[in-house]
């Protein structure tokens, strides 16, 4: 008899893949195009997904699994955003969907359709003008290795946009949700206050 | 600024000894004078500079190995052992084989090869494949159908000290016993003891977890491999490549110009990268290959784990008078555990110790060094017995600290940093241990101390150049880990050429840069700069040369300062940089440098004190303040020297309450190896810090990235003993271990 074992437990992608793709994807297949014979279900094969990202349309072939991270970084080149954990747990992920900061590594591209979609990569402007959040990074040295910090950034962002006086207690929560290993946490502290001590002055909700 | 990881654990079974009992880096014959660091005033090394990359890193801009796509790039993934121990029996890659996208598979550990068909621990290597998509690649792994005969493993390592272990998983034993040393009269030392402290205290295994996790692209061209690697050292993992495909060096070039965390784990290329090297060659096509976080923590490396029982003399006025100690820690299925113990203090009035230890093995993944090792384990082990030491003979713990300390001098400033942090934390507010407060929060505070031994070694050659349009490229086998050694070349590139250091372009990261240490060991910063400063100012000095017809003096009359060459004490007779830089012709200038001796030394103090309030009916404890004095010789950029040291405490901090690699005591899985359940400090859990980084100009570059990350995690032990008046032995202090503490106490 065969002894084989596989990883205990199963992953997002394996429950997707085997029970819940076509139900997950159901939700949202009216606003998606036509997904070939199968009138009801998505996937497991490519489907056309499109996507609203740092004002650009982005159209792709990518499976009905494939996460809002993974499509944007293997499919689109847009690497900015990165994958720490892969579970929703560090943050280094963190874009922002019509206003609300989420984790990428656990959003389905799919999902996101018809949504406004802002990744570190598009925060700086066209000119190559940082954002007051990115310049306070630099400025403070609120990076050490770097991996984390665009998750850091965007999660910075969205919690500026919303609350641009800040308080430090509003600050520690809402940057609560991102790791850094290096341990730069007084530096990202020191410059995400220094940006909500003058009141978020050029912080626009994009 | 110095590296951030660690440089090779000490021979097995010789754990390494504190670094105590020195007064003085040894004596190195002196660099030329005109090439040594300056007196004051500097221009840019010692001023606060901002990372030349920081706007690459907030823009998501960096390219990490992470990041990197090729054309027609597969997507590699390994198929792990999910036992402790086990033979492979079969690996059948028929159903692998029909997932779409599938391209190429490899046998790691061949059934057929009795040698090497056992895995040795949970997430072993035993096969990998490749396919079009990462996703396919997971599909495809998932469906090679592997049979495995699961065989006994060591799992506990008090069960394998006890004998009650599986024999015969490990070729001379489950336990490994290092020859004792002793010195001077044991017997002697406790007859002269006043009292006699007799403890155990423990630390335990938690792993590196990286942010981005370890991986590689690997590209052929013909039978040449062009590697991206998230590595420590690019020239060793060319190395690696080179000796583990059976290929010449050259035919090698490793690539690392950003690289999301190390500490120590990727110093060495793992399997991981030659399985790689392999399936793109079998592919004909670049693959990549990046870890997932559940593969990082279970077979990138780990920190050992350290025990010991202690028996400790001291004498009525406060002296110890010997120590005796049987250790013990793990460092997976074969490595070494050592930690330096008695860590820096020492008996009076000869040096009276004795230490047996042991390795023990047990089937988990390998440790790797990490983050200064042994050190925060020795440290937590040695302070938590000062302080029962200090309570028996009725002393205050800085006190008791400063009259066991070795002789002071400029490696050995403990005496003075504890004197001054006791001042500026407010020490004197202490409360002897137990906090008398009514209430449930209890405040207190703990002190611990710490060393490492950095410094710079040969050859690290710098090659520079200056450019007629007035550029100027600093080029080195180096590599930034995220210390900041990117900007750190500008600094003192620019620094020797009277420049800011944006006018540098640093050309690091590369094996066709040249050779260069792996950033380990807190050495790249003593390392590398001496041989960028003199190749900087030789280069200078063929500049002056070229310039000095032109401004009618001989070329021993100019300096190059604030972006000008101009005569010496003559601002009005100068060329700008630029206008300098136009009498260079098509021809740059060029010249090369190594280390010199005596811009460099090597040893470090640091003193921290912790602030800590526990909640006794939880358990929970927040870290309140922490003050960390650290010195570091020479410091060449003081905005990203103090990144360091943030970084060091919030390290250890996690070390002391939150990490911890917990593993299933029946399959000797790990229970936790994710990022929500392996826990780490958020910026709530953060203290407030204060750094006070000592300038020693004197002592020249030294190095920071390890050293700070040693005492906090004793500091805040002890804080939390001082606060709830019960002594946890062992680490992590979890609410629930605090808890039972209380509760046993009461």
């Amino acid at each position: 008899m065969p002894k084989r074992k596989d990883e205990p437990g199963f992953s997002r992608r394996s429950f997707l893949k085997t029970v819940g793709a076509g139900g997950v994807a159901a939700g949202v297949l009216s606003k998606a195009p036509a997904v070939g014979a199968q009138a009801n279900a998505a996937g497991p094969g490519p489907v056309p997904v499109t996507l609203n990202v740092n004002g650009k349309t982005l159209r792709l072939e990518i499976e009905p699994r494939v996460t809002l991270l993974d499509a944007l970084r293997m499919r689109a080149d847009l690497t900015g955003n990165k994958r720490g954990c892969d579970r929703g747990a560090c943050g280094a992920c963190t874009m922002i969907v019509d206003g609300r900061t989420v984790y990428a590594c656990s959003t389905l591209a799919i999902e996101v359709q018809g949504k406004k979609i802002r990744t570190v990569d598009g925060l700086a402007s066209a000119s190559g003008q940082l954002h007051p959040v990115q310049q306070a990074f630099c400025d403070k040295d609120a990076l050490m290795c770097g991996f984390c910090t665009p998750g850091f950034v965007m999660a910075s962002v969205g919690l500026l946009e919303k609350h641009p006086n800040a308080t430090p207690e509003q600050i520690k929560k809402g940057l609560d949700g991102n790791i850094c290993r290096c341990g730069t946490f007084s530096r990202v502290y020191e410059a995400v206050a220094s940006v909500a001590s003058n009141g978020a002055k050029g912080v626009t909700r994009g | 600024m110095a590296s951030r990881s660690e440089r090779a654990q000490p021979p097995q079974g010789q754990p390494p000894q504190g670094g105590g009992g020195r007064g003085g880096a040894p004596p190195q014959p002196p660099v030329d004078p005109k090439y040594n660091w300056p007196a004051t005033p500097r221009t840019v090394v010692g001023t606060r500079v901002k990372r030349l990359d920081g706007p690459d890193k907030v823009s998501g801009r960096a390219k990490y190995t992470f990041d990197v796509s090729r054309p027609r790039m597969l997507y590699a993934r390994a198929v792990r052992s999910p036992y402790p121990h086990a033979r492979v029996v079969s690996i059948d890659f028929s159903a692998a084989e029909k997932v779409p996208g599938f391209k190429s598979s490899l046998i790691v550990r061949d059934p057929k090869d009795q040698k090497t068909n056992v895995v040795l621990y949970q997430g072993d290597e035993v096969a990998a494949v490749a396919a079009d998509t990462e996703e396919h690649a997971i599909d495809a792994a998932r469906a090679v159908k592997v049979e495995y005969e699961p065989l006994p493993a060591v799992i506990s390592v008090d069960s394998a000290l006890a004998g009650r272990a599986p024999e015969g998983v490990f070729p001379n034993g489950n336990v490994r016993a290092a020859n004792t040393q002793e010195v001077g009269d044991l017997a002697a030392g406790f007859a002269a003891a006043a009292h006699t402290l007799e403890q155990t205290y423990s630390t335990h295994v938690i792993t590196h977890v990286c942010m981005e996790s370890h991986g590689t692209v690997c590209e052929w061209d013909g039978d040449k491999l062009t590697a991206y690697v998230s590595t420590q050292g690019v020239n060793s993992a060319r190395d690696n490549f080179a000796s583990g495909l059976g290929i010449p060096q050259t035919n090698v070039r490793v690539i690392c110009q950003y690289m999301g965390g190390g500490f120590g784990s990727k110093l060495q290329l793992g399997p991981e990268g030659l399985i790689c090297a392999k399936l793109a060659k079998q592919a004909g096509a670049p693959v990549k290959m990046t870890l997932d976080r559940k593969e990082e923590h279970l077979v990138t490396g780990n920190r050992p784990s350290a025990a010991a029982k202690i028996k400790a003399g001291v004498s009525a006025d406060g002296m110890i008078t010997a120590i005796d100690a049987e250790s013990w820690g793990t460092g997976g299925a074969g490595a070494a555990a050592g930690f330096p113990f008695p860590y820096i203090y020492h008996s009076t009035p000869t040096d009276t110790r004795r230490r047996a230890h042991k390795d023990v093995f047990i089937n988990t993944g390998l440790q790797r060094p990490m983050r200064a090792p042994g050190h925060p384990q020795g440290s937590f082990i040695t302070e938590m017995m000062m302080d029962e030491l200090a309570d028996l003979v009725k002393m205050d713990p800085v006190e008791f600290r400063i009259k066991n300390l070795p002789p002071a001098g400029p490696a050995a400033m403990w005496a003075s940093y504890l004197r001054e942090g006791a001042e500026a934390f407010g020490w004197s507010k202490r409360h002897p241990t137990g906090d008398p407060t009514p209430g449930s929060i209890k405040t207190g505070m703990g002190v611990a101390v710490g060393t490492w031994t950095g410094g710079g070694r040969g050859p690290s050659p710098a090659h520079c150049e200056i450019g007629s349009d007035g550029s100027v490229i600093m080029r080195l086998g180096s590599q930034d880990i995220g210390t900041g050694q990117r900007t750190l070349v500008a600094v003192v590139t620019a620094d020797a050429l009277g420049l800011q250091p944006s006018q540098i372009t640093p050309e690091i990261g590369d094996t066709q840069y040249g050779v260069s240490a792996g950033s380990g060991g807190s050495t790249t910063a003593a390392s590398t700069s001496p041989g960028m400063r003199i190749a900087a100012l030789k280069a200078l000095e063929a500049l002056k040369e070229k310039v000095a017809p032109a401004l009618g003096v001989t070329a021993d009359q100019l300096v190059a300062t604030g972006g000008r060459i101009q005569v010496k004490d003559t601002p009005s007779k100068s060329l700008s940089w630029a206008d300098a830089c136009k009498r260079i012709g098509t021809q740059p200038i060029t010249a090369d440098a190594e280390w010199q001796p005596g811009m460099t030394s090597a040893n470090v103090s640091g003193a921290q004190f912790a602030e800590a309030k526990v909640d006794v009916k939880t358990g929970i404890v927040r870290v309140t303040r922490v003050l960390a004095i650290q010195d570091c010789g020479l410091v060449l950029n003081p905005l990203t020297a103090e990144s360091q040291c943030y970084g060091g405490v919030i390290g250890s901090l996690n070390f002391a309450l939150f990490e911890d690699r917990i593993l299933d005591r029946r399959t000797g899985q790990m229970v936790n190896p994710n990022m929500e359940w392996y826990l780490l400090a958020g910026m709530s859990d953060v203290p407030q810090i204060e750094v006070r980084l000592k300038n020693m100009p004197e002592r020249g570059v030294i190095g920071l990235g390890e050293p700070p990350t040693v005492p906090t995690a004793a500091a805040v032990a002890l804080a939390v003993r001082n606060a709830i008046g019960v002594t946890v032995r062992s680490l992590p202090l979890t609410p629930a271990k605090i808890f039972e503490s209380l509760q046993q106490k009461a």
